[in-house]
This record gives structure tokens, C-alpha cells and sequence, in this order.
């Protein structure tokens, strides 16, 4: 990707939430790897993650050892 | 009209999918997939196409007939959907087309190298994922339609290290004595706290020496994108951290058994030297096969000591997070950093750890799903043939060969059919099990002697004693399953870190994270071999 793409993608990696904190400090430098994501945040990030893996090990449970 | 143009690679890919798992279902692929040693996972491969081809396709078709807008269902499904199933289909060749046949072009090359390639240099699907990520990149680059799907590859990589928890569990962690502990945690600081020191007089970036120190100090892949978030680590670092320590791995592979046998080391000494001085688990596992083939003891140590290191990552993620806000100025308190610094995901990995421990997945004393159950069951049993092969060698005098214990073992085996503990103390399960298990460890040694050629035993007695050990030996279809989950998160986050890596981020990196990895490695190796040699005598396990 060149700076010009990584630029664009600063932009968009906040999609979806506006003009955000991130958005206004317009720090490309140090926004660049929260541009390579999809969530706004870190945290967010993680607690989806969490989640995700929490129902995942649920049915996992219930498929390899609760209904069997 | 452009809209569906915009659209057109995910619904190539989508029905390419479905025809592919269409022609799946037809067992057409069978003969290939044994050929690749993969057709176990023909349902899954079926399964996974069809699902994944169903899911583009749909979402393709949403997305021509409408421009995708800003709802969540836009921006975490629709928009990055090009880009998530390019990487999983690339996940799937790697899967189950590139590393098994990696495998078997090494197995072929044995003969003329003397060694497997893929062993070496570890060609599994954690680097052959970053090397696909890297080559798209920096030959084509990513297409237009997958830059927001690959912008989901650090989500994916912390699920995945989320589910490495449930792979371990504290009962056998507790195995280790508790100076063993303090050996390794001692090992896993001192690294840590060394690369940073070296990070500092190289005046290396923060991010560069803090991911760096995790991955020499912790265990490689999950240290590094564990801490990554905390220290502000780019993907090219990130990379660039596990691309040193697999290259650091290799030459220890070689160099690590050589100098165990020069320096006269007991398999468990080497056990402890490997699994603190090795980082890449795969890399500590050849080690301890290369310097002892027949004794189990120097693998299973040098693994407990191996992913023992796992552990310390909370309190790594603790040391690092604090370290990078003195660094950038920041003013922390206690809650700082335990709290609002502390990565959620890594809490996701203590809470699977735990769950485990409890022995929610499999019994608690499982290490990766596997344990030893030696309770009376039909499972556990050798099959009437079997035992009749080993009556009759019992009567023929063919165990003469073997040590008291060991012949107590088989005489036990004989008699109950199947590994056990002592059946009048079948109500005290932990006085059967610990007898029942040194049994089967005594029989582990029978087969190490007759591989070694230092007994002679019929090919039907060996087979039937492999089988005895094989029974006791179980799975937890759970754990398996969540391991299963755990490789596909990494697969997909791999090439994805992979894909963010350009040139140009590597060539800014220079060769400094080398130098500094090579030196703490080197440092940990020596003081490691000292210290083991020092400290460990033959009983490290409790």
C-alpha cells in the first residue's frame, strides 16, 4: 500500500462512527494501525473478540460434550 | 453497473466455493485428499465451502443492489465480506493444498538433504500464511474489493489467542516444581527486561523493542500479538518479531542438541535447557527428539517448561504496558494499568485458561486435550487378540529381558487386561491413578528398549503393548475442536498481518531487531545451560 492508500484507510478504518476523536486529531502517524482495523477502538475490539469466543466455546460444549 | 463490477471477485470466489464443496460432496477430491493425508477433513472442507460460498455469494448480491452505508451490519460484514473470503480462501489452500504438501516434498527431499525441510524451517501454516500475505502484497497488491476484509486480521489473531487458552490447564502446570517455576519465570523476565535494555542502546522505536521483548522472552507468535496493542506495534514489526524467532529457532534445533550430548546432559536436564532456551514450541519438540528419540522424559519436560512461559504473557502484557507509558510519558497509576491498559482479550484467555482448569473441556489434568484415564472401561482395554499374544509371550519367558518394574507392568496388563492401577484400590482414584500411570510409563520404557534394540520382542507383543498405552491415552473432542478453532483464527490473522506488510515497512525496520533478538537469545541460551546444569538434577516433576 503506498501513503497515499494508507491515508484513505486512516479515513475509513473509523467507518461507521463519524467524526470520532480519531478523525478530528488527525494524527496519521499514530492512528495508522487503528486505520488497519474495523473497530474504532482497541477495547472494542477486544471485547468483540471475547465475545465471539465465549459463543463459540458455548456451542463447541454443546455439540462435543453436552449433546453427546 | 460498477457496483456489480466492484462485486464480481467475491462472486467468482463465493461460486467457485460452492463448486468446490459441491464436488467435495461427491467424494470425487478423496483420492487427492489421501493423497495429502487431508481427506479427515473432507466434512469440514464441505461444510466450510459451502457456508463460506453461500455467505459471499448472498452478500455480494446485497451489496450490487445497494451501496453499502455506515450501519454495523456495513461496516463489520458487507464492506470487509471481499476481503474476508479472499483470506479464507486462501486459509483453506494453505490448509489443506500448500503445508500438507509441503510436507510430503520434504518427506521426498529426506533421502538427498538428510533432513525434512519442512522441520526446519518450520513451513507450517503460521509462516507459509505470512509468506502468502507478504508475496500478494508486494507482487500484486491487495485488491481493491479486500482492503476492508484484511483490516479484520488483528481481530481474528486475538480470538485466536483467546482459544490458545483453553489448550492449557493448571493441574499440569502444577507438575513442575516450584523452583522449575522461578527458573523459567526468571528466564522469561530476564529476557524481556534484556531486549529492552539492548532496544534502548539501539535506539530501536518503543513498539519495535516492546513486541520484541515478548516474543524472545514468552513464546513467539501468541506473546507478540498479545502485546502488540499495548506497545503500539505495527504489522511489519509484528512480523518481523516472529520471522527472528522462528529464523533464531532453527539454528537452536541444530546447535541445542549437539552441545546437550558434548556436554553430557541427562534427558532431563536437556529437557529443561531446551523448552527455557527454544522459544517456537514445534522448534523445542524437534530439539528434544534429536537429542533422545527413545525417552519420552526430555520431550515431556521440555514441553511442561515450554508452555509454563505461557503463562507469564498476563503478567508480560503487565510489564510491557507500564513500561511503554513511562516511555511515552505517560502518568500511570495501579488502575492505569491494570484496568484500562490491560488488553481485554488477554482477560478472554485467563477466563478460557480457567474454564479449563476446572475441567470444563476435558478432566483438569489434560495438556492440550489430552489425558490419561486408566478407569475400568471398555475403551481402555486390549482387544482379546492382543491379550492373548501377550499371554502367550508372558508364558514363554519373553520378557526376560526387562526390569523388575517393568515386568510388574506387563505381568498387570496380563492380568487386568489393560493399564490400571491396583484393583483393591480402585476406591481411592488417586491412589489408582498414580499407580496406574507409572504402569503405563513402565511400558512407555518397554517400547523405548525394544526400539533401542536393547530387548527383543515380537512385532505382535509390541503392537499389543502399544495398543494397551494407546487406550489409556484420550482426547477431548472439546479441546480439539477449540484447537481447530484456534488454528483457523491464527490461519486467517496471519495472512492478513502478512498482507499489511509492505517493503518499504520492511526495509525501515532494518536488521536491528535481529541483531537485538539474536543476542538475547544467545544470552538466554548460555545462561539457561549454566543455570540447568546448576540447578536441575533428575526429578523436576512432582
Amino acid at each position: 500500500m503506498s501513503d497515499e492508500e494508507k491515508k484513505v484507510t486512516i479515513e475509513t478504518g473509523d467507518a461507521g462512527k463519524g467524526t470520532t476523536e480519531l478523525s478530528e486529531s488527525a494524527n496519521t502517524e499514530k492512528l495508522e494501525e487503528r486505520a488497519l482495523s474495523v473497530f474504532s477502538s482497541d477495547r472494542n475490539e477486544d471485547i468483540v473478540a471475547l465475545v465471539f469466543c465465549l459463543i463459540t466455546t458455548f456451542f463447541v460444549l454443546l455439540f462435543t460434550k453436552w449433546l453427546v | 453497473m460498477s457496483q456489480i463490477k466492484d462485486q464480481m471477485p467475491t462472486l467468482i470466489m463465493g461460486g467457485s466455493l460452492l463448486i468446490y464443496g459441491l464436488i467435495a460432496k461427491t467424494g470425487a477430491l478423496l483420492p487427492v485428499a489421501k493423497y495429502l493425508h487431508t481427506h479427515k477433513t473432507m466434512d469440514l472442507q464441505v461444510t466450510m465451502t459451502l457456508i463460506v460460498g453461500c455467505i459471499a455469494i448472498v452478500g455480494a448480491l446485497i451489496n450490487t443492489t445497494r451501496k453499502p452505508g455506515t450501519s454495523k451490519l456495513d461496516t463489520f460484514v458487507l464492506r470487509p465480506l471481499g476481503g474476508i473470503v479472499l483470506i479464507l480462501v486462501m486459509a483453506m489452500a494453505i490448509r489443506w493444498y500448500a503445508e500438507p504438501l509441503m510436507k510430503i516434498i520434504s518427506k521426498g527431499l529426506q533421502p538427498t538433504l538428510g533432513f525434512k525441510i519442512y522441520k526446519v524451517l518450520n513451513l507450517n501454516y503460521v509462516v507459509l500464511g505470512i509468506l502468502a500475505g507478504v508475496l500478494l502484497t508486494n507482487t500484486w497488491g491487495i485488491p481493491k474489493f479486500a482492503g476492508e476484509g484484511v483490516k479484520c486480521a488483528r481481530f481474528v489473531l486475538k480470538m485466536g489467542v483467546i482459544m490458545l487458552g483453553a489448550r492449557y490447564s493448571f493441574a499440569e502446570l502444577a507438575k513442575l516444581g516450584v523452583y522449575s517455576v522461578f527458573l523459567v519465570g526468571f528466564f522469561v523476565l530476564g529476557t524481556v527486561f534484556l531486549v529492552l535494555w539492548l532496544g534502548n542502546l539501539f535506539k530501536q522505536p518503543k513498539s519495535m523493542t516492546g513486541v520484541l521483548s515478548a516474543g524472545m522472552g514468552v513464546c513467539g507468535v501468541s506473546a507478540t500479538v498479545a502485546v502488540a496493542p499495548v506497545v503500539k506495534a505495527k504489522s511489519a514489526e509484528m512480523a518481523y518479531t516472529i520471522g527472528t524467532i522462528l529464523s533464531f529457532g532453527i539454528i537452536c534445533m541444530f546447535v541445542f542438541p549437539t552441545i546437550g550430548k558434548l556436554a553430557g546432559m541427562s534427558p532431563v536436564q536437556f529437557g529443561a535447557w531446551a523448552g527455557t532456551g527454544i522459544l517456537n514450541s514445534a522448534q523445542v519438540a524437534a530439539a528434544a527428539l534429536a537429542f533422545n528419540a527413545v525417552d519420552i522424559e526430555t520431550l515431556k519436560v521440555a514441553e511442561i517448561f515450554n508452555i509454563t512461559r505461557v503463562l507469564f504473557l498476563p503478567i508480560i502484557v503487565l510489564v510491557l504496558a507500564t513500561w511503554f507509558g513511562k516511555e511515552t510519558g505517560q502518568k500511570l497509576s495501579f488502575k492505569s494499568v491494570v484496568i484500562d491498559k490491560f488488553p481485554v482479550f488477554i482477560i478472554g484467555f485467563l477466563i478460557l485458561f480457567f474454564m479449563s482448569s476446572v475441567g470444563l473441556f476435558s478432566p483438569p489434568s489434560h495438556y492440550k486435550g489430552k489425558y490419561i484415564d486408566v478407569s475400568y472401561n471398555d475403551r481402555s482395554q486390549v482387544t482379546p487378540e492382543e491379550w492373548e499374544v501377550l499371554n502367550t509371550a508372558m508364558a514363554a519367558g519373553e520378557f526376560s529381558g526387562l526390569t523388575p518394574t517393568q515386568l510388574e507392568a506387563v505381568t498387570n496388563l496380563v492380568e487386568q487386561h489393560q493399564i490400571a492401577g491396583n484393583f483393591e484400590d480402585r476406591a481411592d482414584k488417586k491412589a489408582f491413578d498414580k499407580a496406574g500411570r507409572a504402569r503405563m510409563t513402565q511400558l512407555q520404557g518397554v517400547l523405548a528398549a525394544a526400539k533401542a534394540k536393547q530387548i527383543t520382542l515380537s512385532a505382535d507383543v509390541k503392537a499389543a503393548i502399544k495398543h494397551a498405552v494407546k487406550q489409556v491415552k484420550k482426547k477431548s473432542k472439546t479441546v480439539v475442536t477449540l484447537t481447530d478453532f484456534m488454528i483457523w483464527f491464527f490461519a486467517f490473522g496471519l495472512i492478513g498481518l502478512g498482507m499489511q506488510i509492505t517493503k518499504k515497512a520492511i526495509t525501515q525496520a532494518g536488521g536491528w531487531p535481529i541483531v537485538m533478538g539474536v543476542i538475547a537469545g544467545i544470552t538466554k541460551a548460555t545462561l539457561s545451560f549454566f543455570v540447568v546444569l546448576w540447578l536441575i538434577k533428575d526429578v523436576v516433576l512432582n
